[in-house]
């Protein structure tokens, strides 16, 4: 090869990279200046990315009924960089802002100067939210020719209002500044809205959808001159929940009933009392699924105060007395009382502490000397005398000293003649069954209760587990505390083969009209044998259908069920010695092939006068209601 | 004229050098405008970080520059089986970002990209091998075989941009080797026929999305319309001057390698169609330089593997600007330079050493009059 080829060839290369470089450079300036997308003349305009939020999704009820939807909706927002500069025009600004919205001056000063302003003065500080098209119209009027003030569309939701559905639904709003720096990292914006309680919160990702994006070209106050280019959102997935609108409206009223009817277990009294703040909960769930068919807690409230509300009514919500936010049913605990005696039943008849015919003779008290003092001697009482009685008869009569006797044992001179199951094993059987942790329904804040033992007693309360501790652990009062939705669980449990579901709101999530089942999982299994029970099952059946049971008042027309009702003592004794009692009320229907588990709790009432009507009124409504029973076949 | 004498010893050609600091310096630039745009500070990590990557850079350069670029003909064989290993090693326990598995973690954040030290390595190995040999069709195609090795590990990896970017440089290797034209020819229809086909099946599905973007703008499922849509809205707010460096907001905000894959759109919006001609410049000053090197390198070796390394700048730079101005189908390829990447940066900063030794040999009949003994290691005495 003769030295000049490679040399000619370096040239060809130089050369070819040179030609690159033109048509770079060509494009360089037909991009940037020649033709370029953004005009010369709006090059004074800041190319900006504006994140669009997607629709959120719908939330239906188990047959489509639509419980929470999209409204469009107009809220004022506040620019505080757009406001006058000065102290005294920007102060009558701020003093005419607030006087055509009829809001505090202090509200709007407040709006002004802290949060977000301080950060970006110029990004919008909503003053007032959920304005329908007319009251846009007259607040855009009423702000014509105030600098700093913007009406804007925004997103808002809208809730069904009936059937007390406020708890389960929740609410969306404003990120809350706790979680801000994670959610703001997680693809949230400023001016995005989070579900913050309920469903809401809990499947938040899939209502959420995926947000798209706008460029637009703005002006220094970041009003868009131009739009350049979208990507669209994603709309949000739709929530189906397993909850059946009408039943949940039948529970509202008969829970609603229920409470009025149990204040009447009020003494009145010259003494200084707790004023007593009314409220009862109900669940029905699907024995086999744990689908939530109704819930309801009262008192409650209308979410749509977090959308239209003035300040004052959100802050309300949260300082009343009555706490309308806390439901009921799953995120508070009290002493269950005897709805929690199957439970103990299944323990000593697997334990072998009794045989369903051994018969204990519960001759209206039980009484035990104090272990320190012989002289001292303890009386635990029991609501009748029920003679001698066996299981069956035991769990229908709901009698106490029958129970205590199955958890305590009976002791004659410092001897147990009777052996009983003792805490710490009652304590395993309870926690086995669910108990102190939560069922992990598919709803946030769930309380887990707590399941007592002799450690737990010296480790927290710092004395020992005492006899009598035993006997009132035995009819579910004393330290134990549980949630309606456990003893809902328990009672699907029962009628169940022993399988306890996990209790969830959600049937499924519907997205691009494909339905996607959520799993029907098993919290837990009672490890009962199939004739045990039977037995227990068959306490329940007497209950409801005997004459003398204690829990007929529940009994709906024409399908027979298993029941049990619990009353527990709670609060500040009367002069008299005796005390207001919660009033529960669990149940399973119908006998032959359970379908569903109805728990009823009332803070003030009697389980059998006050919690079974209510149980009563929500089976009917189950079993008479045929839109509800076409749903049951076509599950 | 002992001065003049001293500059050229250690710097053998200024223009080269000049070129890469001045790329570099806008680099920084955008790091500091993005920095300022969305911290509202003048310095932040990234910043701190890129200027260190460039100071690892002009001391792999200057160690090149003084070290006998015929050392690297012998070094060719454990060179080239370490980067091999190092591109295996990542596909089994690289680390993914954007669908690619491109980086292994070397733990504390720092993280090492072999691909591009594999690049230059390629090219060395290539040109230690036809330095030895007749540029026959034979020895051509085996030598496409060596970097189509390497072009087939990163391929796979998958940098559908830097594979093309190996395949044209053992092309204009091949060429300054002295294959027959009829040879040169027949490959490049081959290859410009198996390109689409190339397209369709070795690249992966998020690449196809930008292919298929490219194509037909409009179709737009996964937002890449939206980027390539925000790559065009930030060249033309740039307009001819530019809208600063001052962190005034951008039209890429909010996307991720806005400093990396589109570093040429973000200088041109901050700097306008100035800043951008000055890049196309530059890298045209390298294309310049580094062949003038290769020209007057006094041996085979030295000359392919200047034609290898100016080629593989060049192009990678040409390509960069090509997808960013919207004249090739979007595919992550940053900036040489420019671009974040410590990798890239020390890899291509090493790259411009390896030149500047190869043009301090240069023949002394062709160029400004040192003797033969006026090495780059020779201190200028006299």
């Amino acid at each position: 090869m003769t030295p000049a080829g490679p040399v000619a060839r370096l040239r060809i290369l130089t050369l070819a990279a040179l030609a690159i470089s033109a048509i770079l450079i060509m494009q360089a300036l037909r991009l940037q200046v020649l033709d370029p997308v953004v005009p010369a003349s709006a090059r004074g305009g800041i190319p900006r990315v504006i994140p669009v939020e997607a629709p959120r999704g719908l939330i239906t009820d188990r047959n489509g009924v639509v419980l929470a939807r999209n409204t469009p909706r107009y809220r004022v927002a506040l620019v505080p960089g757009d406001l006058p500069t000065g102290d005294e025009p920007r102060r009558a600004a701020l003093m005419r802002i607030a006087r055509s919205l009829r809001i505090a001056y202090s509200t709007v000063e407040q709006a002004a100067t802290t949060g977000l302003a301080t950060v970006d003065p110029f990004a919008p500080v909503a003053l007032r939210q959920g304005l329908t098209n007319e009251e846009a119209v007259m607040v855009r009027a009423a702000l014509a020719g105030v600098p700093g003030t913007r009406v804007e569309v925004a997103p808002s939701r809208e809730y069904e209002r009936t059937g007390a559905l406020a708890h389960v639904l929740g609410y969306v709003g404003a990120l809350p500044s706790e979680r801000a720096t994670a959610l703001l990292a997680g693809g949230y914006t400023l001016n995005s809205r989070v579900g913050l309680a309920g469903v809401e919160t809990q499947y938040e990702q899939a209502l959420r959808g995926t947000p798209g994006r706008r460029l637009v070209l703005s002006d220094p106050q970041g009003r868009e001159l131009s739009p350049l280019g979208e990507e669209a959102p994603t709309p949000g997935a739709n929530v189906v929940l397993s909850i059946d609108l009408g039943l949940q409206r039948a529970a509202e009223a008969a829970v609603a009933r229920g409470i009025q009817n149990g204040l009447s277990i009020l003494k009145p009294t010259g003494q200084a009392r707790a004023k007593p703040l009314p409220a009862g909960a109900a669940v029905v769930l699907d024995v086999r699924t744990g689908e939530v068919l109704a819930m309801v807690s009262q008192p409650t409230y209308d979410p749509n105060v977090f959308e239209r509300g003035t300040s004052d009514a959100v802050s309300a919500l949260f300082t009343d007395p009555a706490r309308p936010m806390i439901d009921r049913s799953y995120m508070e605990v009290h002493a269950p009382g005897s709805v929690f005696k199957p439970l103990v039943a299944m323990a000593a008849l697997e334990d072998g502490i009794v045989t369903p015919q051994t018969r204990i003779f519960a001759g209206g008290s039980l009484t035990v000397r104090s272990q320190y003092d012989p002289n001292v001697v303890y009386v635990f009482g029991d609501w009748a005398v029920h003679g001698s009685v066996d299981m069956n008869r035991a769990i229908a009569r709901s009698s106490d000293v029958y129970f205590y006797e199955l958890a305590g044992g009976y002791w004659e001179n410092g001897r147990e003649t009777f052996r009983g199951l003792g805490a710490d094993r009652l304590a395993s059987w309870a926690r086995t069954a669910g108990f102190g942790r939560p069922t992990g329904i598919d709803l946030p804040g769930e309380a887990s209760g707590l399941v007592p033992d002799s450690r737990w007693k010296r480790d927290v309360i710092g004395e020992d587990w005492l006899l009598g501790d035993t006997y009132t652990f035995g009819i579910g009062q004393g330290y134990l505390t549980a949630s309606l939705m456990q003893m809902a669980a328990l009672a699907a449990g029962v009628a169940n083969q022993g399988e306890v579901p996990v209790p969830r709101v959600v049937r499924g999530i519907e997205r691009n009209g494909v339905f996607t089942p959520t799993p029907a999982l098993v919290g837990s299994h009672i490890p009962v044998s199939p004739e045990h029970l039977a037995v227990v099952r068959g306490g329940m059946e007497s209950a409801a259908g005997d004459a003398d049971g204690t829990a007929g008042t529940g009994v709906p027309h024409g399908v027979k069920i298993g029941g049990k009702t619990g009353t527990a003592e709670f609060g500040q004794p009367y002069p008299d010695g005796s005390f207001d009692t919660h009033g529960w009320f669990i149940a399973f229907a119908p006998v032959e092939r359970p379908q569903i588990a109805v728990a009823v709790y009332l803070e003030y009432g009697v389980g059998q006068t006050h919690a079974g009507p209510v149980a009563k009124e929500i089976l009917d409504a189950y079993f008479t209601h045929p839109a509800i029973a076409d749903n049951r076949v076509t599950r | 004229m002992t001065a003049i004498r001293t500059r050229v010893a250690i710097v053998p050609d200024s223009l080269l050098l000049l070129a890469a600091c001045l790329l570099s310096a806008g680099g920084l630039l955008i790091a500091r405008a993005i920095a300022m745009e969305e911290t509202h500070r003048a310095i932040n990590g990234d910043l701190v970080r890129q200027a260190i990557y460039v100071a690892i850079g002009l001391l792999a350069l200057a160690v090149a520059s003084r070290t006998d670029y015929r050392l690297l003909r012998t070094l060719a064989p454990p060179l080239l089986a370490v980067s091999l290993a190092g591109l295996i090693l990542v596909l089994v326990l690289g680390s993914h970002q954007y669908g690619a598995r491109r980086w292994i973690s070397l733990g504390g954040g720092v993280t090492l990209q072999p691909s591009e030290f594999a690049k230059i390595v390629i090219v060395i190995a290539g040109a230690a091998f036809a330095a030895d040999r007749r540029a026959t069709g034979r020895g051509a195609t085996v030598l496409l075989g060596l970097f189509a090795a390497g072009a087939a590990l990163v391929v796979i990896e998958p940098d559908l941009g830097t594979g093309i970017v190996i395949g044209v440089t053992w092309f204009a290797v091949a060429l300054a080797w002295g294959a027959s034209w009829r040879y040169l020819g027949g490959i490049a229809v081959l290859g410009l026929s198996l390109f689409p086909l190339a397209l369709a099946i070795a690249i992966p599905g998020y690449q196809r999305e930008r292919l298929a973007v490219f194509l037909d703008p409009e179709r737009d499922p996964l937002g890449s319309g939206f980027t390539l849509r925000q790559v065009e809205v930030a060249l033309s707010a740039g307009g001819v001057t530019g809208r600063g460096f001052n962190g005034a907001p951008s039209a890429l905000a909010g996307v991720a390698p806005r400093s990396s894959d589109f570093a040429f759109a973000q200088l041109g919006e901050f700097g306008g169609v100035l800043v951008t001609i000055a890049v196309i410049v530059l890298f045209a000053i390298i294309a310049w330089r580094g062949y003038r090197a290769a020209a007057g390198a006094p041996d085979e070796f030295g000359r392919l593997l200047a034609v290898g390394l100016t080629t593989a700048i060049v192009l990678q730079a040409s390509m960069h600007a090509a997808v960013n101005m919207r004249l090739f189908p979007a595919t992550g390829i940053p900036l040489p330079f420019v671009s974040t990447g410590g990798s890239a940066l020390v890899a291509v900063f090493a790259a411009i050493g390896i030149l500047e030794s190869i043009a301090a040999h240069r023949s002394p009949r062709r160029e400004w009059g040192s003797s033969p003994g006026a090495a780059p290691r020779a201190p200028a005495s006299r």
